[in-house]
């Protein structure tokens, strides 16, 4: 018999990750449902900017989440230049040929990052937030709790931006109708760089929350390019709510097959999931195209 | 059986291109070095070469390589150690393996309609759920599995000098490349590359998608699973970590490098990648860790945005330039 509160404490790390996951898809999914673009590199953005975080924390010796002032405002300059030199070419190129240039773009970037750091691993030898709240068996760290609430606000910040907003308007309309949306005076392919810089900002945001008590090494990026992927592909494009709700189910997928199957086991679980969505929902579970 | 001239010629090329390959090893006088990373180049030649099968006639962008040449190589390690079958019979128990695996995934993946981004996101996932089983104590675990000395010679294919392998393998890749030759200028390759170029459009004219898409998929999890063993034995180890995505990705990348559906892209890519890998690798290894990587990576860019055809299109220019005939 599992002990209770193991479940219990699992399920909660479930959640607390599962929302920290959605905030690193949102990005993916915002860049992939609004331009078609592929992105086999998103991970590895987080594992950059996880090792950024890390190089700028030990320098000023803060935690890593107060970097995050510096490094989202730097990544979204980044995901700038990036979908100047490498995304923009690739704009309506086959699928192939744009997982075969992100997947380029990813080795590109374990590769410099391996090259620099050593594989070792990297992380911040004093975090703030080390501890966690004890209520009885149950114990929560409260350096994840804040990664889950920035993570959540961050994204009802996103959903309110592109419903209330003259910016979130013209990405809607975009996402609509490519050929309609510079009819109406939308400048698509700016519409199409800030969308890019803000989800790689967004990757910069998750790694500095990441960092808080993880460890980064040059293949991080590899697993989350792949959550974010099954992330996006269970919300269907169902916009910021799809994505929040993919994140728990993936967070606490997880959670369930390292209390019942194996912790070694565990991503798995999570991608058997997707086996079976994928086969039965290939729209996604909360989509709309 | 009746060949046409234009497959006369490919066939002639393959055997001529396994005649040389099969000298190299009397030109480097033998030496064990170099003949290892020739073997490994030429693992890596039949993967891609197999892969063109899916990844350049379908058009499906299968990143789980890996899965299904280990699969097929562990179950005739197993077979061999646990049983004492030889692996003559022992890899293609392995490829019959690696086969039904990809028939019980490809089916369903197939006839929901699974393509493109999400083809290649259930392979990448598939080499993740593969691994991670074979790493829970009642499969593999996390030991190393060797081969043990005892099991050596033609019988055990397994042997104390590199060249003997070598020649096997030289020996399968021509025979992978035949299989190439062959689907291409069948009825299968037609339809396979009518489902890349426009899946729906071969659908209205009547070709079964989910058929062809199924045999293309298991023929190369069958090529895969039989090579695998080679693979073990070359390296004379098998553990959990054999299921890796980044040389089962390096696999479909070396195929697009060199151009979809060219068998001479294929192998030209594969040795070429591998060997300049190696070098580098050798060379700069310690200086600069994963340097050959960074140039993969490079190169992937530079050919996806301006030349989606690939080294291809470059063996194509050559040819036209000297008259030379390849088998591609």
């Amino acid at each position: 018999m599992i002990d209770p509160a193991l479940i219990t404490n699992n399920l909660i790390d479930g959640v607390l990750m599962g929302l920290l996951y959605s905030l690193v898809a949102l990005g993916l999914s915002l860049v992939f449902g609004l331009m078609d673009i592929i992105n086999f590199a998103h991970g590895d953005f987080v594992m950059i900017a996880a090792y950024t975080t890390w190089v700028i924390a030990m320098m000023l010796y803060v935690d890593p989440s107060v970097t995050a002032i510096i490094t989202v405002p730097l990544f979204f300059v980044i995901g700038l230049a990036i979908y100047k030199i490498i995304i923009e070419p690739i704009l309506g190129a086959e699928p192939l040929i744009q997982i075969a240039v992100t997947v380029g773009l990813g080795y590109v970037l374990q590769n410099l990052a391996l090259a620099y750091f050593r594989a070792g691993p990297r992380s911040f030898p004093a975090p703030w937030f080390n501890y966690s709240i004890q209520i009885g068996p149950i114990g929560i760290a409260v350096s994840k709790l804040i990664a889950a609430a920035v993570s959540l606000a961050s994204l009802f910040i996103i959903n309110y931006m592109l419903v209330n907003t003259k910016f979130g308007l013209a990405v809607r309309a975009t996402s609509a109708n490519r050929e309609v949306a510079p009819l109406m005076g939308i400048n698509v392919r700016k519409v199409f760089a800030i969308t890019f810089g803000l989800g790689i900002a967004l990757t910069a945001l998750g790694a500095a929350l990441y960092m808080m008590w993880g460890q980064t090494n040059p293949y991080l990026g590899q697993s989350f390019s792949l959550l974010s992927w099954v992330i996006v592909a269970m919300g269907g494009l169902g916009g910021v709510m799809g994505v929040l709700y993919s994140g728990l189910i993936v967070g606490v997928l997880e959670a369930l097959g390292s209390t019942f199957v194996s912790p070694s086991a565990r991503l798995a679980v999570v991608y058997l999931a997707f086996f079976f969505i994928l086969w039965f929902r290939p729209r996604g579970l909360f989509g709309r195209r | 059986m009746e060949f046409s001239k234009a497959v006369r010629k490919d066939i002639l090329a393959v055997i001529a291109l396994v005649l040389a390959m099969a000298a190299i090893p009397f030109a480097i006088g033998f030496e064990r070095y170099y003949l290892l990373i020739l073997s490994t180049a030429t693992v890596f030649a039949i993967y891609v070469v197999a892969w063109n099968i899916i990844g350049g006639y379908a058009g499906q962008l299968d990143l789980a390589a890996f899965v299904y040449s280990s699969l097929g190589g562990i179950v005739a390690a197993r077979l061999m150690v646990y049983y004492g079958i030889t692996p003559w019979i022992g890899m293609f128990a392995g490829a019959g393996v690696a086969a039904a695996l990809a028939a019980i995934i490809g089916y369903p993946t197939f006839r929901f309609g699974i393509k493109e981004v999400w083809y290649a996101l259930l392979t990448a996932s598939l080499v993740v759920i593969v691994r991670e089983i074979m790493h829970m104590p009642e499969f593999l675990g996390s030991l190393d599995y060797r081969l043990p000395w005892k099991y050596m010679g033609w019988y055990w294919l397994r042997f104390p000098t590199y060249e003997q392998l070598y020649w096997v393998l030289v020996a399968v890749l021509g025979a992978t490349m035949l299989i190439n030759v062959w689907i291409s200028n069948s009825k299968i390759g037609y339809y396979l590359k009518a489902i890349r170029e426009d899946e729906l459009a071969a659908e209205a004219l009547g070709v079964d998608v989910r058929k062809y898409k199924l045999i293309a998929l298991v023929t190369y999890a069958a090529i895969l699973g039989f090579a695998g063993y080679l693979h073990i034995s070359l390296n004379g180890v098998y553990t959990y970590k054999n299921f890796d995505s980044a040389q089962s990705i390096a696999v479909a990348i070396m195929g697009i490098i060199g151009g979809l559906g060219s068998i001479a892209g294929a192998f030209t890519s594969a040795i070429t990648l591998k060997i300049v890998g190696e070098y580098l690798r050798s060379s700069f290894g310690a200086v600069i860790p994963g340097l050959h990587l960074l140039i993969y990576g490079i190169l992937l860019i530079v050919v996806g945005i301006f030349k989606p055809e690939g080294l291809a299109s470059v063996i194509e220019w050559f040819k036209k330039k000297v008259g030379w005939g390849g088998e591609g």
